[in-house]
């Protein structure tokens, strides 16, 4: 029984197998889990249910790294289809389904950009991207605690590290060619990269994180570029 | 890439200095390879290198949304179901006696390490390499599975008489192992680009296709799962198209 415009009207449920239960539930309420286990039933519904739920997500990821919405279109389709072929090897272990597909179509993108242009990004772009990870409008201020943190902790970062950051995590760049295009030495790339990482991890990571304090180069702030990590036991 | 520069094995303090690009998945195959071999032993450094593979997954997450174009969900929608109803055809022309030995497979895929599969197996480069790593080590795997030993070779270009290494392969070995390897022939200056045929090969002469990839200028990484029995495995053979061997290996010091 499932209510449209307050009537209760007779509907047969669904049935979506997931391990030894059965499912019993409107196609839009069904688990992200359960829905991509269901897609190999081949139903329609539950295709076209997947594809509206992940889309709005997927085809940022693409446009983001692509910045071509037609390239974007396509690499959004990649990774339904290939989330759908692989969907028996998803483990909820290891992370949602949002971030599985984020992370097939972030692959895709890098791939499809790597093959296409020697440049991966051009600098009004990488400017763009970074304010766009980097602000808080509305719709984004109901974001999860630790998004909210981590976005925090990214604005926060010196101008240098947050470039090398997004050059590598979001347009996965090397640190060499990092280098390259920021005409600095390759240690000092690499550098950039980890002092940002573990900047954020310490966001992470930290019970009760505070803010990040910006620093404004990693020549003046020589303790950034060997950031301590949470005591190890001793492990080092 | 000579022997020596193959058998490094990297200290704590050298994986922390490349962890942030292994978690974000910009590091070369060979230093992935490196890195793999000691997280594979070391538990504290899989759990930093977890951590910041969230941070990378969180980074991914702070990426606005876009709006989709007019019909995109019915087009994509239509596509899957389309490649559906295109595998049932070939499935039921296999007639139904290889149904139960389908269904055994998708079983065992789906218990087998699946970071493994995805990292591995499929070229998702940075999913694979933070959560890849995150998986060599983590999860409810039973103790044997990480105690079991790994077996590595280099891989030698074939055709040549210098044997000039260009790459590495990893066996993990256990009914849920997998098998990784980075291959680079352009050190051997093979820029051969297409698809590739993975054989392992037996002490007993007998061999078994483990799968194929694609090569780009000679460069790839590349694995998938597969029981590995260490004490019957004893090489790795990638083939072109044609049959030509581009490359071999011969695990030894078992």
């Amino acid at each position: 029984m499932v209510f449209r415009n307050r009537r209760a009207i007779p509907w047969p449920g669904r049935t979506v197998p997931k391990g030894m239960q059965k499912l019993q539930l409107p196609v839009g309420r069904i688990p992200d889990e359960a829905l991509l286990a269901g897609l190999a039933t081949g139903d329609p519904e539950l295709a076209v249910t997947f594809v509206r739920r992940f889309q709005h997500t997927v085809l940022g990821v693409a446009l983001a790294v692509t910045r071509d919405p037609q390239l974007a279109e396509d690499i959004a389709q990649q990774t339904f289809e290939r989330a759908w072929r692989h969907a028996q090897v998803y483990d909820s272990r290891r992370g949602s389904v949002t971030t599985w597909l984020t992370t097939i179509a972030h692959n895709l993108a890098i791939d499809a950009v790597r093959s296409r242009r020697p440049e991966p990004v051009a600098p009004e772009d990488l400017d763009a991207l970074l304010g766009a990870v980097t602000d808080t409008p509305e719709d984004r201020a109901l974001a999860d605690e630790a998004s909210a943190a981590l976005r925090a902790a990214v604005a926060q970062l010196p101008g240098e590290q947050a470039r090398a950051l997004v050059m590598a995590g979001i347009y996965g760049m090397t640190a060499q060619q990092i280098a390259d295009r920021e005409h600095i030495p390759l240690g000092t790339a690499k550098t950039r990269i980890r002092t940002a990482m573990g900047k954020l991890r310490t966001t992470l990571t930290s019970p009760n994180p505070a803010p990040p304090h910006p620093t404004h180069s990693e020549a003046t702030n020589p303790a950034d570029s060997h950031p301590a990590p949470p005591k190890r036991g001793g492990h080092e | 890439m000579n022997e020596a520069a193959m058998n490094k094995d990297l200290t704590c303090e050298q994986l922390h200095e490349i962890g942030a690009e292994l978690a974000l998945g910009v590091l070369s195959g060979r230093e992935r390879a490196e890195a793999a071999v000691h997280l594979d032993r070391c538990a504290e450094c899989r759990e930093y290198i977890e951590q910041l593979a969230l941070v990378g997954d969180g980074l991914l997450s702070l990426l606005p949304g876009s709006e989709p174009p007019a019909g995109f969900e019915s087009r994509v929608a239509r596509r899957l179901t389309q490649v559906q109803a295109a595998r049932d055809g070939r499935e039921n022309a296999r007639g139904a006696a290889l149904r139960p030995t389908r269904v055994r497979r998708g079983v065992r895929l789906r218990v087998a390490s699946a970071a493994a599969v995805i990292a591995l197996g499929f070229g998702f480069g940075g999913w694979a390499v933070g959560t890849a790593i995150e998986n060599l080590a983590a999860g409810p795997a039973p103790p044997v599975q990480t105690a079991a030993g790994m077996l590595r070779a280099n891989l030698t270009a074939g055709g040549t008489d210098h044997r000039q290494p260009v790459g590495e392969i990893y066996a993990h070995s256990g009914p849920r192992g997998w098998v990784f390897m980075s291959v680079d022939l352009a050190d051997a200056g093979i820029r051969y680009s297409g698809k590739v045929i993975c054989t392992l090969e037996r002490t007993d002469g007998t061999t078994v296709r483990l799968g194929t990839f694609s090569l780009r200028g000679g460069y790839a990484y590349w694995g998938a799962p597969t029981s590995v029995n260490p004490s019957t495995l004893s090489g790795a053979r990638l083939t072109a198209t044609d049959g030509h061997v581009l490359a071999t290996a011969h695990f030894t010091g078992r």
